[in-house]
């Protein structure tokens, strides 16, 4: 083989190593450093992209796209002495490859160990009740000061979320026990005030009720009373056009009514089923003479002379009515 | 050896290029492309000159060589992508105004962008005033008052 044919060979050899140097496609989602013997130059973006063979070399090459770390589980002491058991995820991108690429060593590693330091300077800061209750804010908090922290390296930190805050199985247990007992309190006060309520309102219904009898009873007794006016003024009305009537008539008529009431108070005294025997205070005689005073008014009725023995009949019969069974009447 | 490659002729250019084309398009990186165009240019002159393997070889290689400044050209050439700011978030965020979350204050504060903080820089500024961001640098905004 001539030196020709070996020349021949080499350079096509190189031609393709040096085609192999010179051309670099990069992907998208990804930054490549160049670096000029050693020290970083410039920056690949995404596409198709050549730098001089010999001289320039792929440095590193870095992903720019978003991405997610676990934090690992650590122990951390609160504010009140409560060991709590952490971790969380952070979200992170790259925004300047070169100084992702130089101006950190390990970068994942950075990343994780400043947030859980941050983590822990947090959450040592508070209380064991507002670790629990103000994730918002610690994720807030974290999130200020690692991004600040990692802005020299050309990163930027979207997000840390806490993911597991876990206290001692015993304080769970009292948290537990502590919450329980909140609950019973509750249902215990709301019963209480459940019967209150109830007790306040049977005893105002029954205030209610006795208000209501006793109007009632009010308005009763105020209607009897203008029923007995009212029946006294009737009666009064009655005995004057009666008086008017005896006045202005025959005296004997008087008679008769009386007469007619005493009979039948007589007659119902005489049928009441209990008392068979009856004290009749009252003077035989009297009646008879009442009934002789009927005669007298038939006879006035049929017959004109009758005027001076009705005079003599009077006088038997009136005061005779006063002590009689007819007393409503007799009353005036 | 020297056999095998002085018996390289003109059916041999062509496969050859046509073999590169293919691995290009199972490995695509833009090179085994170039190499069997090349490879397939000299299988074709070969039909017209009457040339040494030797001479072949070094033909292809400035073919091969040759390529770059097509390639350049056509890298250099503005493809239309549908998501220019695919990665370069902050990039995105160039001319929208947003309300500073805390105050500037020698010439860096916050803003509060998608749920997340931003730092910003610019001229001091109280907490609540509205900013235009002008220009993305890494992770930090430029920004002016709106």
């Amino acid at each position: 083989m001539s030196g020709f044919d070996i020349f021949a060979l080499v350079v096509v050899l190189l031609v393709i190593l040096t085609l192999f140097a010179g051309v670099k496609t990069v992907g998208q989602g990804y930054d490549w450093t160049i670096e000029r013997f050693g020290k970083y130059t410039r920056t690949l973006r995404p596409g198709l992209n050549f730098i001089i063979p010999y001289f320039d070399r792929v440095g590193r090459k870095i992903n720019m796209m978003e991405q997610v770390i676990d934090i690992p589980e650590q122990e951390v002491i609160t504010k009140d002495n409560a060991t709590v058991t952490v971790d969380g995820v952070a979200f992170y991108q790259v925004f300047d490859a070169a100084k992702a690429s130089y101006e950190v060593s390990n970068l994942n590693q950075a990343i994780v160990t400043l947030t859980m330091t941050n983590i822990r300077s947090v959450m040592g800061s508070m209380d064991l009740d507002q670790v629990l209750s103000h994730r918002d804010e610690i994720n807030e908090r974290l999130l200020r000061v690692v991004d600040a922290a990692v802005s020299p390296w050309g990163l930027k930190v979207n997000r840390i979320e806490i993911k597991d805050i876990v206290p001692p199985a015993d304080l769970v247990e009292a948290m537990g026990r502590q919450m329980k007992a909140e609950r019973v309190k509750r249902a215990d006060i709301l019963q209480a005030e459940g019967q209150r309520q109830s007790e306040i309102l049977r005893a105002e219904g029954a205030k209610q009720s006795q208000i209501l009898q006793a109007e009632g009873r009010k308005e009763a007794a105020f209607r009897d009373a203008e029923a007995r006016e009212r029946s006294a003024e009737a009666e009064a009305k009655a005995t004057q056009m009666v008086s008017n009537a005896i006045a202005s008539g025959d005296v004997a008529a008087l008679n008769y009514f009386i007469a007619d009431k005493y009979i039948k108070a007589f007659g119902e005294i005489a049928h009441s089923p209990n008392q068979k025997i009856v004290m009749l205070p009252i003077e035989a005689t009297g009646i008879l003479s009442s009934l002789a005073g009927i005669g007298e008014i038939a006879k006035a009725t049929f017959g004109e002379s009758a005027a001076s023995a009705a005079a003599a009949a009077r006088r038997p019969t009136v005061p005779n009515t006063g002590p009689g069974p007819g007393s409503s009447q007799g009353g005036n | 050896m020297a056999d095998l490659l002085s018996s390289l002729g003109t059916w041999n250019w062509l496969i050859v290029g046509l073999v590169l084309v293919g691995i290009e398009m199972l490995a695509p990186g833009v090179f085994m492309l170039w190499l069997g165009l090349a490879a397939l240019l000299v299988g074709l002159l070969s039909f017209f000159i009457g040339w040494s393997w030797q001479v072949q070889l070094l033909a292809f290689s400035a073919f091969a060589l040759a390529a770059v400044p097509i390639w350049r050209r056509i890298g250099r050439t503005h493809v239309e992508t549908d998501q220019p700011f695919l990665n370069r978030r902050a990039d995105a965020l160039v001319g929208r105004v947003f309300t500073l979350e805390r105050p500037i204050v020698d010439g860096s504060g916050v803003v509060r962008i998608d749920d997340t903080v931003w730092r910003v820089a610019g001229r001091d500024a109280p907490a609540g005033s509205q900013v235009k961001i002008v220009a993305a640098d890494g992770a930090s905004l430029r920004v002016e008052p709106a």
